[in-house]
């Protein structure tokens, strides 16, 4: 294992119940995650996100296979010896799970009092941390007085109070509108980016991993199907799954309604283009008069994740057959080319 | 001739009256002391041990679960004649106000056990989940965490165990026990004195409504609304 593996999951089977009634949560899942990365899981609701990530913190055991964090092997320990992993593990939830029976700052300092620090310490520690999550004149509320997004950033900075070297995302940002949630990414980047700190998060967003993660695993029915950087699997996706979230996130490819209206004011052939680099198509679409052919985006549009662009742009090529092919021809150099017919 | 209430003879009610009262305050207070305590431990066990709990253990609960089960049906009239050896072997006697308690203490400890068992239930699994993660130990989850979650219900559910504890510690004159209930039955009923069995329902009212208010009060404070 390199040292740089914080986490690995080795040949990782959960199974619930017995028998017949058995159900395979999670499928031998083999995954690393270095150092300092946001690396996110998604998969639609039942795929066994959820347990997996709970093996992380030794909150769900493995059926078979070994999952190791820290250096430890967490999977093989007792539940009495789990806290101390526990203290450098940070965790945040959909549901935000805050202690009702404590204020904001009693919940913040709630896992400094678990890790032992002393009260002038915690109280300046929850300080900082109200600060960062813009909370500072909340300190004294309680969590029903709160906004949902209000509560998750008092969720983060209680997961990050005892300066764990990993945070868990738990579907931080589906019990959130649209506003909050992009509110709630831009903590987990900066506390990322600010504090180095390692986030694995599973959502069924894609929104979720186009803004935060480097690297993405996409889980279908307990398997990992695929795993890669954001840009490579959200331009090229190949499993079936996989496909199926990226489309429903990008909503970038024309339905047959779209078609069927296109189709009524523009002629040629329809192609949609999967964008990995917009330069380079943009030369090709550039060379469309030298071509003798004329093009027209009628559909799609560019989308930026942490770390590059790609998208779906749907053009109409109207020209000379044999020109419109070797026109298409060259658009496939630059991306992944699909004709869309109807 | 009707006797009324003005014509009570205050220099012998007063004083039985108020030893009436200190008699039930001592049984009720030491029967909520010991049953609150323990009751509160066995219902902890029946949450904590139960399928899915901090500390599941099917065994445990399972055994638990049975004995709470076969005690809290037992009518307490019933309770204090059953009880009686064991009463003596413990207490030194089987009547008298100290051997009240000791039957009061078994019927509240089981009583309470469900109450506790039942608010802890109702707490977010999740706010456990959370303070699981976070490396918090299983007392300390306990103590800091459940207890406190669920700390609005509890005291309304104590409330009620205490004003049942009164209703029980009005029998305790069958085993020559002191108390209200005692007065109203000796002083009152025996005698053909309807208003000095009034009297002990007056005080009986009294003292229920108080404790109620208190618990209410303190639940509205913890529960803020």
């Amino acid at each position: 294992m390199s040292s740089d593996h914080l986490i690995e999951f080795k040949e990782v089977t959960r199974t619930f119940g017995s028998g017949e009634r058995a159900v395979t949560a999670v499928d031998r899942v083999s995954l690393h995650v270095d150092r300092g990365e946001v690396f996110g899981i998604i998969g639609f609701s039942g795929a066994g996100k959820s347990t997996l990530i709970r093996m992380i913190n030794g909150l769900e055991k493995p059926t078979s296979g070994s999952v190791t964090v820290l250096g430890q092997e967490i999977s093989a320990m007792r539940e009495s010896r789990l806290p101390k992993v526990r203290s450098r593990i940070g965790m945040v939830f959909q549901q935000f799970n805050l202690f009702h029976s404590r204020t904001v700052s009693g919940n913040v300092a709630y896992p400094l009092k678990v890790a032992g620090w002393s009260k002038a310490r915690r109280r300046e520690r929850v300080a900082e941390l109200l600060e960062f999550v813009g909370l500072a004149e909340k300190a004294g509320q309680h969590p029903e007085e709160l906004s949902g997004g209000q509560k998750q950033r008092v969720g983060i900075a209680r997961a990050l109070a005892a300066e764990p070297d990993i945070l868990l995302a738990d579907e931080s940002t589906s019990a959130l509108d649209p506003n909050t949630t992009g509110e709630v990414l831009r903590l987990l980047r900066r506390a990322n980016e600010e504090f180095g700190i390692t986030i694995v998060a599973i959502t069924h967003e894609m929104e979720v991993i186009r803004a935060i993660a480097d690297r993405v695993a996409v889980m279908d029915r307990g398997r990992i199907v695929e795993t890669g950087r954001v840009y490579d699997i959200f331009s090229n996706p190949r499993e079936s799954a996989e496909a199926g979230f990226v489309e429903s996130a990008l909503k970038d490819r024309p339905s047959a309604e779209d078609v069927q209206r296109i189709r009524e004011t523009v002629g040629g052939r329809l192609v949609t283009v999967s964008l990995q680099d917009s330069g380079a198509v943009s030369t090709v679409l550039g060379s469309a008069s030298a071509h003798g052919v004329t093009f027209e985006i009628v559909h799609g549009g560019m989308n930026t994740t942490k770390n590059a662009s790609y998208g779906l742009l749907t053009v109409a090529v109207d020209g000379a057959d044999a020109a419109v092919d070797a026109f298409i021809a060259e658009l496939s150099s630059a991306g992944r080319v699909q004709e869309v017919h109807g | 001739m009707i006797e009324t209430y003005r014509d009570l003879d205050w220099s012998y009610y007063g004083p039985e009256l108020l030893g009436a009262i200190g008699d039930t305050i001592y049984m009720v207070a030491w029967a909520f002391v010991f049953g609150g305590i323990i009751g509160l431990v066995i219902g902890l066990a029946l949450y904590t041990t139960r399928a899915g709990g901090l500390l599941a253990n099917r065994p445990v609960w399972l055994l638990t679960n049975f004995v709470v089960n076969l005690i809290r049906p037992i009518p307490f009239v019933i309770l204090i004649a059953a009880l009686q050896p064991v009463t003596i072997a413990v207490i030194g006697s089987g009547i008298g106000n100290d051997a009240v308690v000791f039957v009061m203490i078994w019927a509240s400890t089981f009583a309470i056990a469900r109450i506790v068992e039942q608010n802890l239930v109702s707490i977010d699994p999740g706010v456990i989940e959370a303070a699981r993660a976070m490396g918090a130990s299983r007392t300390r989850i306990i103590l800091t965490v459940m207890l406190p979650e669920a700390l609005g219900p509890l005291i309304l559910g104590y409330t009620f165990v205490i004003i049942a504890l009164t209703d029980m510690s009005a029998l305790a004159g069958i085993i020559g026990g002191g108390g209200i209930g005692n007065f109203a039955i000796v002083e009152g009923y025996n005698r053909f004195r309807p208003e000095v069995t009034w009297l002990a329902v007056a005080v009986v009212i009294v003292f229920v409504q108080s404790l109620q208010m208190v618990g209410n009060w303190a639940a509205k404070k913890v529960l803020r609304r």
